[in-house]
């Protein structure tokens, strides 16, 4: 059964007479540069022509073996020396409905063809047939549970996948929206898009992959080759194609036979996130596609990606795993510092720039943005597309961005950068008066105030994401990934461009979007807080109210609701409602063991005089605050509570006691006016009356001064301290103080 | 453990038997690992021939963390049993056409893509042969890469010498090949 062990082995007909020497004289004129190698050779051969020819003619053999004997071909190139399968489909072939014409294109795993729709409709499709030898009937079955959710997905930079089904030869084959394009990192080459300009293509990839993941899609296979670009009355468009596809192939990546298709699997190691690398096969999830939009951004920076695709084919399959999952890839600005000038060059004239400026212009920011998408622990990462996209967005205005933590250098560095007209003529006014620093940080600290605004909704729009961050977890702990994801898909959707509208300050139609959300899903709370803070801020109290009491509805264990709601109540006068919820947050909250949760609620319920049956257990509430003990360092605040539980119980020297303590502490405006309120009226009690009156004097100079600013922060603790020092001077002065208005 | 297994194991202890007796199991193994592939695949597939050497080395390795040594030695047969398999279908192959004409393909045959036409599948074995007699390490290091698909790197650690050299030798050995067996050379 074995075939003869023996070699028939012939003489060497045309071998050399001295291997070893033609072996090192060929080594060594290889080494040589061409125009070099002729005097090499004749030193080397001397008078011996023989030689002379033989190394000539190995010398031509190497430079015209090209692709000869090379075992696997590298990814990424459609070189078919080893596998010439032709396609079994040519022009004119009618498949189901669809009559194949041109071919278009031939990737890793297919070939891609122009056909022409018959029925139900008349039209131009690209269809893509399988080309390995894959479980046909799986792979439809596979497509055939994506199907519905395919079919939701409606976007413009998304190809639509229509169809599935058998070839007449069991090959599987997808139907597609045709899309005549470039791949994207070739579009951006040929046209020399500058670094901006790529951004702005990559955003809206980040857009439509955001698009799918609300709708329960997960790409799986995100690379140039994926996203083409096509002109749009001159604008150029990138599609993602193949959504779907991937999972539907995807099953033979598990088992073993992965090695059988060595070569497919390897099709795009480059792309590859570390989760899927480890082959486990049940964890992917969207922030896998995250990472290869990661590695894209990388290749659309750098022009090459993060591990090279041929070195990690070169180094075998365990040891590309291990640098997937393992090793720290450069960051794009040091990939480009280490390249050689003359590949540094060409990478930087496709970017139309010069090699030192968009080194410069990479460094720093769109490092931290790639890095962050590239992080190895996914929860490290972006936590959606809308995220990633959110932060090249600020990178492009020249915003702090997300992706780094922020010091105050940092966010002035940014600030410097968005106003440099401003500041330079600042730093001029300083250099002539001699100010020094004082001047630069006034205008730092006054540019902050202005800004704050603009970045508190900001921050909203990351809660948001945060909300849909939650939702995915929550989705992942549960049996079924994708079906739950795909339940909430409508709301995260919500959530979302509620998310986007905040950020762009849009109250109204943020708060439309969200208003036909089901009141029950408690993530919804966080967004409520978020309109409800932004229309308290406005003094817009029946909007603000609105808002809260859908987040206490939506979720009755957050105090954080509470603690806006109750003084929004006394505000509008709605007294029947605020002790509702005071009874509320006391049968909720009595028992907590957060001392926050039981400050907050014990300030709330006791900011105007509680009802007898309440004031033990509101008691014993603010003692589980102080219990924190002074190291915490909410302990102001608690000790402020105590005090006034203190007051309304009827314990003035205590409440004395507590509240200098308070008044002796660096305040907080709000806080500082609180407490002067209550410590006047517990001086009053105690005979202390031209203290009382002082107290009370400096708490309302604070309220004046101070809490009168419209667009606090603080709002809520604000309204408090209105109340509080209404209570007081109608105590003291026993004249009724005008109604606050708290604007 | 099965008999593969056993044999690595005598030729890392330096049985001088059981490095001759390692072939044809090798052989057996890639022979036997095929025609289950090829009775689970769809008709008209072809198995890859430096894919089959890996999936039958994981097979025997049963996915443990096996020595290098053990590779080392597998894989060296297994090139040699790839060649002997791949060669050996160019031959009947080519029978087959000269005697019998259109006469199909036996179905038990196995379908493994040769990573070149027969006739040039025929010519390069007999260039190796050729390139064997007189250097036999660079002939070794060509099997490995070409029948059982090894990287430069691996090659080099199956035979033991640095990376750079597996580099120059497979540089030469590709250029000597070639003019073997090049159009009119």
């Amino acid at each position: 059964m074995l075939p003869s062990m023996e070699n028939d082995q012939k003489p060497a007909s045309s071998s050399p007479p001295e291997p070893r020497r033609e072996e090192a004289i060929f080594d060594a004129v290889l080494a040589l540069p061409p125009e070099q190698r002729p005097a090499c050779l004749d030193q080397a051969c001397g008078q011996d022509a023989q030689l002379r020819q033989r190394i000539e003619l190995l010398l031509r053999s190497h430079d015209q073996a090209g692709e000869f004997l090379e075992p696997a071909p590298p990814a990424g190139q459609n070189r078919t020396v080893l596998v010439p399968t032709p396609p079994s489909e040519k022009p004119g072939d009618i498949i189901a409905h669809y009559k194949i014409r041109e071919k278009l294109g031939e990737g890793g795993c297919g070939v891609v063809y122009v056909a022409e729709q018959t029925e139900p409709v008349r039209r131009r499709v690209a269809l893509k047939v399988i080309k390995l030898g894959m479980d046909t009937r799986s792979v439809i079955a596979r497509f055939e549970a994506e199907r519905q959710a395919l079919a939701m997905m409606d976007h413009p930079n998304i190809a639509r996948v229509l169809d599935a089904g058998a070839t007449e030869t069991g090959r599987p084959y997808f139907v597609m929206e045709l899309v005549r394009g470039i791949k994207i990192t070739d579009y951006c080459d040929q046209n020399q898009l500058n670094t901006t300009q790529r951004l702005a293509l990559f955003v809206q990839v980040c857009h439509a992959v955001q698009h799918a993941h609300q709708k329960g899609i997960i790409h799986r296979d995100i690379k140039p080759s994926n996203i083409l670009v096509t002109l749009h009355d001159g604008v150029p468009v990138p599609k993602v194609i193949d959504f779907g596809i991937a999972k539907a192939t995807e099953g033979r990546l598990t088992d073993l036979t992965v090695y059988t298709e060595l070569r497919q699997f390897i099709g795009t190691p480059a792309y590859m996130s570390p989760e899927q690398a480890e082959m486990s096969g049940l964890d992917i999830d969207t922030r896998s596609d995250i990472y290869s939009l990661g590695v894209l951004l990388y290749e659309l920076l750098t022009g090459r990606t993060p591990f090279d695709a041929q070195e990690l084919i070169r180094s075998g399959l365990d040891e590309m795993r291990r640098t997937i999952r393992e090793k720290e890839p450069q960051r794009p600005s040091t990939r480009l510092s280490t390249m050689l000038d003359a590949e540094l060059t060409t990478v930087a004239k496709r970017q139309s720039a010069e090699p030192p400026k968009l080194v410069h212009f990479i460094c720093g920011d769109l490092d931290w943005i790639v890095m962050k998408a590239l992080e190895k622990d996914r929860t490290r990462r972006f936590e959606s597309a809308s995220g990633l996209a959110l932060d090249v967005e600020r990178f492009l205005k020249n915003e702090p961005i997300e992706a780094r933590p922020p010091s105050g250098l940092y966010r002035f560095q940014k600030w410097v950068r968005r106003n440099k007209t401003a500041f330079a003529a600042a730093a001029a006014v300083v250099a002539a008066l001699v100010l020094g620093l004082g001047l630069s940080l006034y205008l730092f600290v006054r540019e902050r105030r202005a800004h704050r605004l603009e970045q508190e909704a900001r921050h909203r729009a990351v809660a948001a994401e945060r909300v849909q961050a939650k939702l995915r977890d929550q989705a992942e702990k549960g049996l079924v990934l994708e079906r739950q994801m795909r339940e909430m898909a409508p709301i995260t959707e919500k959530f979302t461009i509620a998310g986007r509208l905040l950020s762009q300050g849009n109250m109204e139609e943020a708060e439309q979007v969200i208003s036909d959300i089901p009141p029950t899903i408690p993530q919804g709370s966080i967004l409520y807080n978020a309109l409800g803070e932004v229309y308290g801020r406005r003094g817009e109290w029946p909007a603000a109210i609105r808002n809260f009491n859908r987040s206490v509805t939506a979720d009755p264990t957050n105090h954080y609701a509470y603690h806006y709601l109750a003084p929004l109540l006394v505000q509008t006068g709605d007294l029947g409602a605020y002790r509702k919820l005071c009874e509320r947050a006391l049968s909720q909250f009595a028992e907590t063991a957060d001392p926050t949760a039981a400050e907050r609620m014990a300030k709330d319920c006791l900011m105007l005089p509680p009802p007898a049956d309440s004031l033990e257990r509101l008691a014993k509430m603010a003692d589980i605050a102080v219990a924190a003990g002074p190291t915490n360092p909410s302990w102001p605040y608690y000790m402020f509570v105590k005090g006034l539980a203190e007051y309304r119980q009827g314990h003035f020297a205590g409440a004395l006691e507590w509240l200098r303590k308070v008044a002796a502490q660096e305040g907080v405006p709000a806080r500082a006016a609180q407490a002067d309120a209550t410590l006047a009226m517990a001086e009053y009690q105690l005979g202390q009356t031209n203290a009382a009156r002082e107290t009370l004097a400096q708490g309302i100079k604070i309220a004046e001064t101070e809490l009168s600013k419209p667009g606090r922060i603080d709002w809520n603790d604000a309204l408090i301290a209105q109340f509080l020092l209404r209570e007081a001077q109608a105590l003291i002065t026993g004249t009724p103080a005008p109604a606050a208005d708290g604007k | 453990m099965n008999d593969v297994t056993h044999l690595i194991k005598a030729v890392e202890h330096g049985d001088p038997k059981a490095a001759g007796q390692l072939l044809p199991l090798v052989y057996d193994e890639l022979r036997k690992l095929a025609a289950s592939k090829m009775a689970n695949e769809a008709p008209g597939q072809t198995l890859q021939p430096t894919a089959l050497v890996h999936e039958a080395w994981l097979r025997l390795a049963g996915g443990k963390d096996e020595t290098w040594d053990n590779r080392a030695h597998f894989f060296g047969a297994a090139a040699e049993a790839m060649r002997r398999i791949l060669i050996e279908n160019a031959r009947r192959k080519k029978a087959l056409r000269h005697g019998a004409g259109q006469a199909p393909l036996d179905l038990q045959e196995l379908e493994i893509a040769a990573p070149a036409p027969d006739d040039q599948m025929l010519a390069i074995d007999e260039a190796l042969n050729r390139l064997a007699a007189l250097d036999n390490e660079k002939a070794e290091l060509v099997k490995l890469r070409y029948f059982a698909g090894m990287t430069i790197e691996e090659a080099a650690r199956v035979l033991g010498i640095s990376e750079a050299t597996a580099k120059r030798w497979w540089v030469y050995a590709r250029a000597w090949l070639y003019a073997e067996i090049r159009p009119g050379g």
